[in-house]
């Protein structure tokens, strides 16, 4: 296994206050790594350090070394990143767009106009995400018509459309009910063949259906982090066995 | 209690219905003379010649044309403007630069004019080398700099209300920022941006002061068309000429009708134009396909398109205070050292050449509290039976579309319909109770469109409360929720206020005389008035420049101190809710 993303003695602060301390976690490649831990110990913020998007945030400031294929992102442009390192959010957010608008948006801000090309990634990013046969009748209607679940899966099928090498999910499956979860993690399982999938999920259950790798986090710490099977069976921290047996969290 | 909260109301839409029939009756003469298409598109406009001639198509053109040159020059420096706002600015500098730019709404049109026709006029005619500077172009660009704040503040929260999701969306598939402003944030914000496009038309379409003092005032269509030196007359500028000085039932006075009939049918044209837009932009309807561009032959790298695009957004904002600065500056530093105490407090002599502009001052105090007087339980009334009462049928639909009928129509037409009303027909002559009901018409439907929203804020449970307890309606609406929203409804009634203050077109044929000796509170004698005073100096009078600079210092200080009494109050309302 090599390592695509590594995070060295990562401090992290939201002006005064400091939300991670000192993470260090490589990232596999190939593989399905999940972060897992209660509500505000710095889950998500480490996910948004990867591509950047903690720019956004004013007052952030972020310490020590995050490597993307042994470069350091800091010195990274943060177009150029993101459209390496693709993110599917928490809440489904396609734009209020066509279905077929939606996909093609990543392509177009990147130069692409021909329009049987595009044609072709909007198909193939639909079927990849599993899209396809319910939506292929109307990919001109609006995306905000589709229901939660086919949204999200829409969302990933955007991200898939720009050709990352990593993708980022945020709590992905928060607001989809059972079966539309079921769908996505589905879907995560085939997307680790060609992608690496860095997911943030508060369900333990989640985690271990879909991961390889798994790290807990708790207070802006990494206590632990290892192989899925081994994390849930044996962990190594007393906080770990805590959480995962549900005495707190 | 039901019937007079109804009453208040209908008040409005019978109020349009009327003013729009008297003014329509009074007009048929001229379409009887000239015939409708004589009227409407005879390019001749002459009414006082020997052989007059009552054609208004150069009228019409030249309004079309002014209101043109504004928006191209308003809507680009707003758009810019206010993504600059939204998504570029720090929030700091958003909070300080957002109320300085809604400021310049605040500044009253005669204002606008008097500055026109001293510094815009006299630039455009150096820099161009023309024999004058009053023009299409000056007309264009003083009212694009008007309609500026409604675009920028509207459009700003359009695009502010679009959700952060969209946004990190599109920057994490790798967009440039430009590239997410421009293909995805503005296309979600694109109802709310032409309702403030529109609206800010609305303003350029009616606007008569600014206009007629920097014009040239010509009846003529350009020629060539493009020609922007080229002075210009608009509907509204007509009336706000012509109507003092024509004979009451000659021809001439009825084509003055048929002009502002004709300015109300265009303004109801905007007004239906953008429910339409919205609600096709709303229901997610592509009203039109923009050409794609022609293949360039080599890609602009998105970074240098962003690097452009970004110049562009803070050149624009800069350019938008630059004219605010430029304009405050230029009026307060040659104002203030004109202001004296007697200045202040003494009744003007020699023409306004000496003394002071004290009657001025009592007289638009009296014409603004009058008008609120008038309008304030009108407007409550009508605002409690709409938000309280109503239920959704034809009637309350009618109402709503009177108000906003109400709303749209340009100020000159409440003093048209004033004078031919009430200064005429009624024999009252020119008087303040006049001027009173007419600016109180205008403002009616911001009062009752504020309150509605201060009705609004006040919770449900505050009135099931009420009700619980066995208090009757009446009760509950007069204990619990009007003092509930009382504040809000405050706020509205002070920033209407500050528009009444600043007005001058409804009041010139209706109210207000330029010189008076004595003050006498009367409600059916003349006044003087602030904003007439600051027009006539600046029109008629000439070596009056200090006393013109200083006038206008004391009207906007006056206008800006109600505007900082609303937002107090404001705040006030907002922590007391929170």
């Amino acid at each position: 296994m090599t390592t695509i993303i590594e995070a060295k003695h990562v401090n992290l602060f939201y002006g005064q206050k400091q939300v991670l301390f000192d993470v260090t976690f490589p990232f596999e490649e190939n593989a399905v790594t999940a972060l897992i831990g209660p509500s505000g110990c710095g889950k998500s913020t480490l996910l948004r350090c990867m591509n950047r998007m903690n720019d956004l945030v004013p007052n952030c400031r972020v310490e020590g070394e995050l490597l993307f294929k042994g470069k350091s992102i800091r010195n990274e442009d943060p177009v150029s990143l993101r459209k390496q390192i693709g993110m599917v959010f928490q809440r489904p957010n396609p734009f209020p767009k066509s279905i077929y608008e939606n996909i093609a948006y990543g392509p177009k801000v990147h130069g692409i106009k021909n329009k049987n090309t595009l044609d072709d990634i909007v198909e193939e990013c639909l079927k990849k995400a599993v899209l396809y046969d319910e939506v292929k009748d109307r990919l001109h209607d609006s995306a905000l018509g589709l229901s939660g679940g086919q949204q999200q899966r829409l969302c990933i099928a955007r991200s898939l459309a720009v050709n990352p090498e990593v993708i980022l999910m945020d709590e992905p499956c928060s607001a989809l009910d059972p079966i539309a979860t079921a769908k996505i993690e589905n879907l995560i399982a085939d997307l680790k063949k060609e992608y690496t999938v860095l997911i943030v999920t508060h369900s333990m259950q989640q985690a271990a259906r879909v991961s390889d790798v798994t790290g807990f986090l708790y207070m802006g710490k990494l206590i632990e982090y290892g192989e899925t099977p081994q994390i849930f069976s044996s962990p190594q921290d007393e906080l770990t066995e805590k959480y995962i047996t549900g005495r707190f969290g | 209690m039901r019937g007079v909260w109804f009453t208040s109301a209908l008040f409005a839409s019978l109020a349009v219905i009327f003013i729009l029939g008297y003014l329509l009756i009074t007009a048929l003469p001229v379409f009887f003379e000239v015939g409708l298409t004589g009227f409407l598109f005879g390019t001749d406009w002459n009414p006082t010649g020997t052989n007059p001639s009552y054609g208004i198509g150069a009228l019409i053109v030249g309004t079309l044309l002014v209101t043109a040159g504004a928006m191209l020059f308003s809507v680009p420096l707003g758009l810019l403007s206010a993504v600059f706002l939204a998504y570029v600015a720090p929030k700091k500098l958003r909070d300080a630069v957002k109320p300085a730019i809604e400021l310049l709404a605040g500044i009253p049109s005669v204002v606008y004019g008097f500055f026109g026709m001293l510094v815009l006029c006299s630039f455009l005619q150096k820099v161009f080398d023309v024999p004058s500077g009053f023009s299409w172009a000056a007309a264009s660009i003083l009212l694009g700099i008007m309609a500026l704040p409604t675009i920028v503040s509207i459009s700003e929260d359009a695009l502010s209300a679009v959700p952060k999701d969209f946004r990190e969306a599109s920057l994490g598939l790798g967009a440039t920022r430009f590239q997410t402003i421009s293909r995805v944030l503005l296309p979600a914000a694109a109802s709310g941006i032409s309702a403030a496009v529109v609206l800010g038309m609305g303003r350029a379409l009616g606007e008569t002061m600014a206009v007629m003092m920097v014009a040239g005032n010509s009846a003529v269509i350009p020629s060539p068309l493009w020609d922007v030196l080229s002075p210009i007359r608009t509907l509204t500028a007509t009336l706000g000429i012509e109507l003092a000085e024509v004979s009451a039932g000659s021809m001439h006075y009825y084509a003055l009708f048929g002009i502002a009939v004709v300015l109300l049918a265009i303004t109801l044209a905007v007004n239906l134009a953008s429910r339409f837009v919205t609600r096709r932009i709303e229901t997610g309807k592509q009203l039109f396909t923009l050409p794609t561009l022609p293949e360039l032959p080599v890609r602009i790298p998105p970074r240098v398109t962003e690097k452009i695009a970004f110049a562009c957004i803070y050149l624009g904002t800069f350019a938008v205070l630059a004219i605010l600065a430029v304009i405050l500056g230029n009026i307060f530093i040659n104002g203030i050292p004109a202001i004296s105490w007697e200045f202040l407090t003494e009744s003007p002599k020699d023409l306004g050449r000496a003394g002071g502009i004290f009657p001025a001052i009592v007289g638009t105090v009296e014409l603004v509290f009058g008008a609120i007087l008038i309008a304030l339980p009108i407007g409550a009334g009508a605002a409690v039976y709409l938000h309280e009462y109503a239920k959704a049928s034809h009637i309350t639909a009618g109402i709503r579309t009177g108000i906003d009928l109400l709303s749209g129509t340009p100020s000159v037409v409440f003093g048209v319909f004033g004078f031919a009303f009430f200064v005429i027909f009624l024999g009252w002559g020119i008087c303040l109770l006049a001027g009173m009901i007419c600016l109180a018409l205008m403002i009616l439907p911001t009062i009752i469109k504020t309150t509605e929203e201060a009705l609004k804020s006040v919770p449900d449970s505050l009135r099931e409360a009420s009700l619980g307890l066995g208090a009757t309606k009446t009760q509950t609406i007069f204990r619990a929720v009007l003092p509930a929203a009382a504040s809000g409804i405050i706020t509205g009634a002070v920033l209407s206020l500050g528009r009444a203050a600043g007005e001058t077109a409804p009041i010139m044929f209706t109210a207000v005389v330029f010189s008076k000796r004595f003050i006498t509170p009367d409600l059916f004698e003349p006044v003087m008035a602030l904003p007439f005073h600051l027009y006539v100096l600046t029109t008629s009078v000439p070596n009056t420049e200090p006393q013109q600079y200083a006038t206008a210092v004391v009207l906007i200080c006056m206008v800006a101190a109600i505007y900082v009494t609303a937002a107090i109050l404001r705040r006030k309302f907002q922590r007391n809710l929170a």
